[in-house]
Formats: structure tokens, sequence, C-alpha cells
């Protein structure tokens, strides 16, 4: 109960945060308080402007009586590490100027709105409110682009598609043929596979939950351009951040960038 | 009054040369004036000296004296006046009797037709006859001989009085003409007497006596004075239309202002007269819809008492193309803007976006590249490196890319796409743009429309307030809203662009559109100009996709932006056959300039092709015209269409070359009777006066001609003879004489000398 007044907590003050910068294209770059890794440096140029930010979309958590089950799932889960590990792959890989931070966006100010890209971790585990759903049907159809990540098995389907069918009611979610321009805009990702998290090591079995197969899914506009692309059954936020380590096992990290830029270049073009 | 103390009109003194007719030298009537007035100077020095006279009076007496002395000799000289005079009843005098429509129109209850026939009943038919052989003629659309005055009918729905004149002057050259009559009221539908008419008419020495009839100025009436649209436009394309109008009598008054195509209306609009007599304009924008031609007419709703409501509608034409410009967009690293332009523009149905985006530094990805044949898609060699393939678009943005990314053959081919090809060229701000891209010591830089320097420094990722500028207040491709005031203020409020940079400085010739308002001061943000045939902008920044995510859902003002900013830079950028006239509406005139310029694949003038032009008219005639190349201008091809009977006209001008086709171009016209002859319906004095001065004749009110056939007499247009006529009895000269003496005597008694 105290974690959640914290969040809550939190979650007011960026709201405010939010409404104060809604007049400034980027806020300038300060750590979120509320960090898994609490040991990352800052890099020397995070105070840089840029075209590219990679935007952290923070939301309430789902409430329930099983605290551990509640605390496995936030919004904050692998961040910063994985923002930052990732970033550096897209600086080395593309010609995208991007920041070398992370930039924590929420759906209670319009300060989404100058993100047109947004990473949420574990919706699994979201809980948006009725301004939130709102705020963030416009910022879809508007142009932004959601990528969704770490979720696992059909409870946690389930909870994202409570929030997902409020946002867009009468939109379906689809699986991705191959053939969609998402996998090929850069890489060419036809064989692809699922990405297990960290917990999976030493990564005899690669799913979570009852989330055997990995899902590649998405929420389409009108004019056929993806708005929200939907990893399920995977943790492609843990590849980036363990891909440092030599008990990550390289082609999953590799295929996570991949999947990771293409997205990112899909949401640009498009 | 001149003619009493003159006795000979002032024309007599103006025309003819003055002679003496005693036959004694002209020297000795010098001498005599001289020595007259040196014995007069010693004559009167001797006696007022002896008076004490001042030297100022002595010196007036003299002039007095001298002065009738010189006064008396001159007319024993028998001054007389030289002038060429027509031969009675040996000359014609034309009369030239306007019987179009407008001649119908009654100005304060007199019909103008009569009020010409009373003017010759009146006496001056008469005096005609006494001392010219009179012939009487119409002219309307065409000029006729007449019986006499009386047969006219003005149902004639044209007025072309210069063509009249020409056609006198050519007819009549074996016969005497002493002068010619034009009685009119001036409202020629074909455009003024041109320089040609008034050259054949001093040629044969005819003087044009014009007798002007009708009102100079109504007292009520609301007229469109032109209107002015463009000739073509794209498919969907916001099309503006500008009214000029002229009123009297209705200041500040409200009427309507509709503009329709057939039975359809396009839009209307309340209007607000301004002050009487100044020409007013208004602007009008409506969708031009679906291809085809439109027929736009405009209207002004009639008010109460007017004068004149022919003149409250005018026809124009406008061609709704049915062609899809493409579009070539390079980017050179992912950005925003890149999403939001092709996101923009993939709603416009009207153009068509290929996009080249560098993702990495070897790849690019390409998009809207598939044509009809799938398996061949182009740009996959990258940017376009032959005229052939950079030339099958109309126009270019250029993202952020360096000026070193494009080879020096591409450098040229893009300079010669603008130049020679006609199409558009919109460079965008952005890390590598303009300045910091190099661009200031590339070949590039002459399309430019600013001068970049060397400084690498020129772009800012902060933000940037946006202002229309005068230029940009009046351009309608930067209509967001149809008023322009409103227009501006919303520019004002759009969302803060995400960076900007700084252009450079403007060219001359180049036109500022739109500033940017950032905490470093004012800048020019969209700059554009004019380079050969085509077109060059700069955009100077890479941030207006915060329109987009900045503001409501439904608002549309970056999509209109983009769109109608794209458009402008495309719809002009022709095919190779450049088909054209000089007008899009033919009023009372079947004559139809054709002209086309024709160039080969690579935008080449091709001289030696054949062009024909299939023209589809109204009832479904059709005909072929063969156009003639041009001896001056090669490449391009004219000819002449005649187009007899009103209605829409489609013209399809084919150009082949050693018996290949190689390219089509289509403009339509439209052929009006009747229409012209409502407008103008004032009395054209200044025609009317300018006609008579340039030929040497007189401008005539119609109650005031009795003076008209004595000045026609003085010509030497026909057969004429010198006379010379007496200027020693002048009332005049009597009356200089008697002064002087009575000058002298007032004075001498003043002085107390007599």
């Amino acid at each position: 109960m105290q974690k959640q007044k914290i969040l809550a907590a939190t979650l007011l003050l960026t709201g405010l945060l939010g409404v104060a910068f809604a007049q400034r294209l980027r806020v300038p770059y300060s750590a979120f308080p509320f960090r898994e890794d609490e040991d990352q440096p800052v890099p020397a140029d995070a105070g840089d402007k840029t075209e590219f930010a990679f935007a952290r979309l923070q939301y309430p958590a789902w409430r329930s009586n099983d605290r551990n089950w509640s605390m496995r799932g936030m919004w904050s889960i692998d961040y910063p590490k994985a923002d930052r590990q990732f970033v550096q792959g897209v600086r080395r890989l593309t010609r995208l100027n991007i920041s070398s931070v992370e930039q924590v966006v929420n759906l209670e100010s319009d300060q989404i709105m100058n993100y047109p890209w947004a990473y949420v971790v574990e919706p699994g585990h979201w809980d948006l409110t009725d301004g939130q759903v709102k705020k963030l049907r416009e910022y879809l159809l508007k142009g932004g682009f959601l990528m969704t990540d770490d979720f696992h098995g059909t409870m946690e389907w389930d909870i994202f598609m409570l929030s997902m069918q409020r946002v867009f009611p009468d939109r379906p979610v689809v699986d991705l043929p191959n053939t969609d321009p998402i996998f090929h805009v850069l890489y060419d990702l036809d064989d692809r596979f699922q990405i297990p998290g960290i917990v999976n090591y030493p990564f005899d079995q690669t799913y979570e939950y009852d989330g055997i197969d990995a899902k590649w899914r998405g929420i389409y506009d009108d004019r056929g351009r993806l708005m929200v692309a939907i990893c399920h059954n995977m943790d492609i936020a843990d590849a980036w951040e363990w891909a440092d380590s030599p008990s990550y096992p390289e082609k999953y990290a590799s295929l996570a960038y991949r999947i990771g830029i293409n997205y990112i270049m899909y949401a640009m073009s498009h | 009054m001149f003619e009493l103390f003159f006795r000979q009109p002032l024309s007599v003194f103006q025309k003819g040369t003055f002679v003496f007719q005693s036959g004694w030298p002209v020297w000795l009537l010098g001498a005599l004036v001289l020595a007259g007035a040196g014995l007069l100077a010693w004559f009167v020095w001797q006696k007022t000296r002896a008076a004490g006279w001042s030297v100022l009076r002595s010196a007036t007496l003299w002039v007095l004296q001298s002065t009738m002395v010189a006064v008396l000799l001159l007319m024993l000289w028998q001054p007389g006046i030289s002038v060429a005079t027509l031969k009675k009843q040996q000359n014609v005098v034309a009369v030239l009797l306007d019987d179009s429509k407008s001649m119908a129109l009654a100005d304060g209850g007199a019909v103008r037709r009569d009020e010409m026939v009373k003017t010759l009943d009146s006496g001056l038919l008469d005096e005609l006859k006494k001392r010219f052989q009179v012939r009487f003629y119409k002219v309307s659309d065409h000029l006729e001989r007449a019986e006499n005055h009386k047969a006219l009918n003005g149902e004639k729905t044209a007025s072309r009085l210069a063509d009249g004149l020409k056609q006198i002057a050519a007819e009549t050259g074996s016969l005497p003409i002493g002068g010619v009559i034009l009685m009119t009221d001036g409202a020629d539908t074909s455009g003024g007497i041109d320089r040609e008419t008034v050259n054949a008419l001093k040629g044969r020495q005819l003087p044009v006596h014009t007798v002007g009839y009708g009102r100079e100025q109504y007292d009520r009436d609301i007229a469109l004075v032109d209107v002015q649209a463009p000739l073509r436009v794209l498919a969907d394309s916001r099309l503006g239309v500008q009214v000029i109008l002229r009123q009297r009598g209705y200041a500040g008054q409200r009427t309507k202002l509709t503009l329709k195509d057939g039975d359809k209306t396009l839009t209307s609009k309340e209007i607000t007269f301004a002050a009487d007599g100044a020409a007013q304009t208004e602007n009008v924008l409506f969708n031009a819809g679906p291809a085809g031609i439109r027929t736009v007419q405009v209207q002004l709703q009639a008010l109460a008492n007017e004068e004149n409501p022919g003149n409250n509608q005018m026809t124009r034409l406008v061609q709704v193309e049915d062609r899809k410009p493409r579009v070539l967009y390079i980017e050179g690293e992912p950005r925003w803007e890149f999403k939001f332009i092709r996101r923009a523009l993939e709603e416009d149905k009207s153009v068509q976006l290929i996009t080249i985006l560098r993702t990495t530094q070897n790849k690019n990805y390409i998009q809207g590249n598939v044509q009809g044949d799938k398996d061949k898609k182009e740009l996959e060699a990258g940017f376009p490196a032959t005229p052939e393939e950079m030339f099958s678009y109309e126009g270019i943005f250029i993202g952020t890319v360096e000026a070193s990314y494009f080879t020096p053959t591409q450098q040229t081919l893009l300079r010669a796409f603008v130049d020679r090809r006609g199409g558009g060229v919109l460079f965008l701000g952005g890390r590598a743009s303009l300045a910091d891209g190099g661009y200031g010591a590339s070949e590039l830089k002459d399309i430019l429309p600013v001068i970049v320097g060397d400084r690498r420094t020129t772009f800012f990722r902060d933000k940037a307030n946006v202002e229309l500028t005068a230029n940009g207040r009046d351009n309608l491709a930067l209509r967001i809203e149809e008023d322009p005031a409103r227009n501006a203020e919303r520019w004002k409020k759009l969302p803060f662009l995400a960076d900007f940079q700084s252009a450079g400085t403007v060219k001359p010739g180049a036109i500022v559109h739109v500033d940017a308002v950032t905490e470093r001061g004012r800048a020019p943000l969209l700059i554009t100009q004019n380079y050969g045939r085509g077109r060059t902008a700069v955009l100077a920044t890479g941030g207006t996709w915060r329109w987009q995510m900045s503001q409501p859902l439904e608002d549309k003002s970056h999509e209109m932006f983009w769109q109608q900013l794209t458009r402008w830079l495309v719809a002009g950028t022709p095919g190779t056959v450049l088909a054209s006239t000089t007008q899009t509406v033919f009023t009372d005139d079947p004559k139809i300039p054709l002209r086309a310029e024709v160039r080969g694949k690579t935008y080449e003038l091709q001289p030696d092709g054949q062009v024909e032009a299939r023209v589809s008219g109204p009832a479904g005639s059709a005909q072929t015209v063969i156009l003639s190349p041009d001896p001056v201008h090669p490449g391009v091809y004219t000819g002449e269409y005649s187009a007899e009977q009103p209605g829409s006209y489609l013209v399809e001008m084919v150009a082949s070359h050693n018996g290949e086709r190689t390219g089509t171009d289509t403009i339509a016209f439209r052929r009006e009777d009747g229409v012209a002859e409502s407008f103008h319906t004032e009395q054209n004095r200044e025609l009317l006066e300018r006609l008579a001065a340039e030929t040497g004749g007189k401008y005539w009110k119609p109650d005031n001609t009795n003076k008209l056939p004595e000045e026609i007499a003085l010509s030497e247009a026909g057969i004429s003879s010198r006379e010379i006529r007496d200027l020693w009895h002048l009332p005049i000269i009597f009356l200089v004489l008697a002064a002087l003496r009575a000058g002298e005597w007032l004075l001498r008694r003043r002085w107390g000398a007599v």
C-alpha cells in the first residue's frame, strides 16, 4: 500500500510537471526517481537536443490482492538501462539523431504529443483512467505510435485489453503478417522467434505463464498504418538491458535490437 | 467668340499658313518698320525733352506710336491665311453609324440611336450634303453600306469600331474621302482602337470626327470590371478567384457575390460596397472539385433601380486537370517531419508522393514507388542520376541532405529540373540543410532563393512561432482560413515549430511569405522564387509536425499547409507540350490563336516536330488544325482556329517527332456572343477624343455639331484646293489700332499733356 501511495504521488507530480512544461518542446533531462537500475550513469550528452527520444510511457498499475504479482509489473521495469542501451544501438546502426537518455512521458498532460513514438512495458498490468484512455486515443489517431512489450499469458493479455479496448472499442487487434512493412522497413524480419526475459535464465524455457508462443500483433488506423505494435509473450526490453551480459544469448539481443529499430523506423515513416 | 474677332474658325489658323499678298518684299516691310520707329524715337525725344517728361513716359509714348505704325505697314502688305479646303461636291464624307445593341439603350428617356438620327436630321445632314457626297455605313460586328441614316435596327451584339475603321481606310482607297464621321457611344467590344487602326487612318490622312452619345457616367450601377481565375488547377485544389468590381450609387450597401458552375453554386459571399467609382477587389475561394472544365459564372446580385444590370455577370473557364503530379522527397535521416509530410500528402488524391529515406549510412527506404509494372521499381539505384528519370517528377523536396550527397551530375540535373523542365524544388531546413549542409559551396546555391553562408551553426532545435508577411497574407496557398485577416491571426496561433534554421540572405526577386519569430529574433522561414521555367522554395524548418500533434485531432491546418504548398510547387510544372491561347473566354471574336511549346524527352526545345490541334466544339463538332513552326521562336508552333459557334471548346494539341508521338496537352476556351455589349455601356468619351485627336479630327457633342461640316472642309484628305483668306479687315486689327490710339490719348490726359 505504501508503494502504491508513492506511485500515485509520483504520477501526480509528473502530471503537474507535464502541465508546467506543456509549452516546452523537450523537458530537460533529469533522472526519474523511480528506477529499477539505480547505478546507471547519466551520459555526458544527456542534455543535447535531438530529433528523437526514447519515450517510456508511465501508467497507473492494475490493483491486485497479490502483492508480488502487482510489484512484478509496472511502467518502470528495466528502466533506465534497457532504454539507454538500446539507444546506443540505434545510434550506431542508423542515421537517427537520438537522445542518449530516455524520456518518461505520461498521459496526464500534452507533453506526450512531442514524442510521437512511445514504449510501454508490462501493459499487462496497466489500468488507464478515462482521461488517459482519451489522451492515448487522440495521440495515436494524430500520428503517435505505441510499442508494447513484456507481458505474458492470458491473464496479462486480458488486463491489457481491458484498457486497450477502451482506447479503440471499434478497432480489432490483429496478428501482423510477415509482409507488413514494419518487418522490412530496415531489417527483413521474416524469421522471428520468442525473446525471453532474464527470468528465463538459463533459457531452457523462453516463455512465461501460459504465453508459450510469441505474438506479433497490432492495431491499424483507417489507412492501414500501424498505430499500436503489440509484442506479446516476449521480453524485448530485457534483451536490450542484458545485451552486454555474456549470460544473455546474443541471438535474442540481436533480434530485439532489430525489432526495436524497425519499429522506430516504421513509426517515423508511416 | 473667336470667330467674332477673327472672322475664321480657330482650325483655319491651326491648319493654314500665313502669307502676304502685296507682292512687295518682306524685307522692305521690316526696314520701313525700323525706319518709322527710328523717326518716331527722334521726334518723341525732341518734343518730350523740351516738355520735361521722364524717360519712362517718353518710351511708353514711343512704343504705342511705333506699334501703330508697324500694324498699319503690315496691313499694306495684305496679310492672308492660306488654307486647303475640300472642293464642293467632289469629296465623299463617310458617316459611320453605330448599329450595335448598346445604341438602343435609353439615357434619361432618349434612345441613343434616336438621338443619332435627330442630330443628322436637325441640319447637320443638309449642311453636309451641300458640301459633300455623303455615304452612310453601319458598324457593329461588321461594316456595311447603308442607304440612309434611318436603316438601323440595333440587333447586333458586338461593336468592332476598330475593324470598321480599318475597313473604311482599306476599301475607300480609290475614293476621295474628305473625312469620317463616327457616331457612336464608343462601347467597343473588341478591346478598343488599336495602334494599327490609327496608323491606317493616318496613312490615308483621314480625319475621324467623333460624335459621342450616351451618358458618360451612370448614377446607379454595379459593374464587374474583371474576373481573374487561374487557367489550370489540379483536381480538388483550393481555387482562388479575384473579382474586381465598381459601383456608383450604392456605397456602403451590401449585395451577394455568387460563383456558379451551371446550376451548381460553387460559393457565395456577402460583400459591402466601397466608395462610389472606386475599384473594389474581392477574393473568393472554393474547391475546384474533380477533373473537368469548370465554367465559373461570377454574379453580383442586382440592387434596386440599377440602371444597367447586364454588366453584373462574367464567365471564366478553369481547367481542372486530370493529372496526378509526382513529387519526389528525399530525406537524409529519419525525422518526424518526413512522417507527417507523408501523412498529409497521403490524403491528397491529386498528388503522388514518392520518398527516399536514408535510414542508415548505406540503405535507403523507398515508399510510393510502385508504378504500373510492379516488378519494376523506380529509385532502386537511389536519387535519380539521368534527366529521363529525374524529369519524370514534377516536384522535388530535399530534406536534411548534405549538398555533397548529390553528385556533380545530379546537382546539374537539379538545376536543369527547375530551369529547363519547369519543375519545383523545395528545400527543407535541418541539421544538414542549407548552410549546415554545405549548399553555399555547391552548384545548388544558384537555384536557392536565399544566399547561404559558410557558417555551419544555423540550425536550432528551439521553438519558433510563425507569422505571415504581407506577401504571405496575399498568398492563397497559405490560406488555412478563407478570410485574410482571420487567416493571419490563425497563423499566429499555430503551435510553435519544433526547430528552425537561419535560411540566409533573401535573394533579390525572391519573396518571403512566412517569418519565424524566435528568441533569437525574426527570420525568413518560407521563401520562394521563380527560376527559369520553374520555381524553388526554402522552408527553413523540419518542425511543422507539431501543428499535427499539438492541435485538436479534427484540425486540418497541417494537412492543408502541406497539400497547398505542394500544389503550388507542382501545379505550374508543364509537360513536354505546353498548349496555350490568349484567353479563356473569347467575346464576339471567332479568331482563336493557338500556340504550343514543344520539348523532347529531356526537355530540350524541339523545333523540327509536327503539332496538330484537335478541336472539339459545341454539338460534337470536331476539326483538326495543323500548327506551323514559329520562325522566330524555336520549338514554338502557332495556328489559328475559327470558332464560329458560341459555347465551350476543348483543344488537344498532339506533338510528334519523326512520326512518333512525343506529348500532348489540352486547353479549353469559351466563345460568347453579345455579352460584352452589356459592359462599358457608358459613353467612352476618352476613347473617342483620343481617336479624333490622333487622326486630326475633333470630338463633338451631339447638340453642337453645326460647325462640323466646315471643320471637315478644312482637309487635304480628298480633292482639295488652296485658298487665301484676307486678314487685313479682321475686327481684331481695327480694335488693336483703336486701342493704341485710345491708350495714347488717355495717357496724355493723365499726364496733363492734352
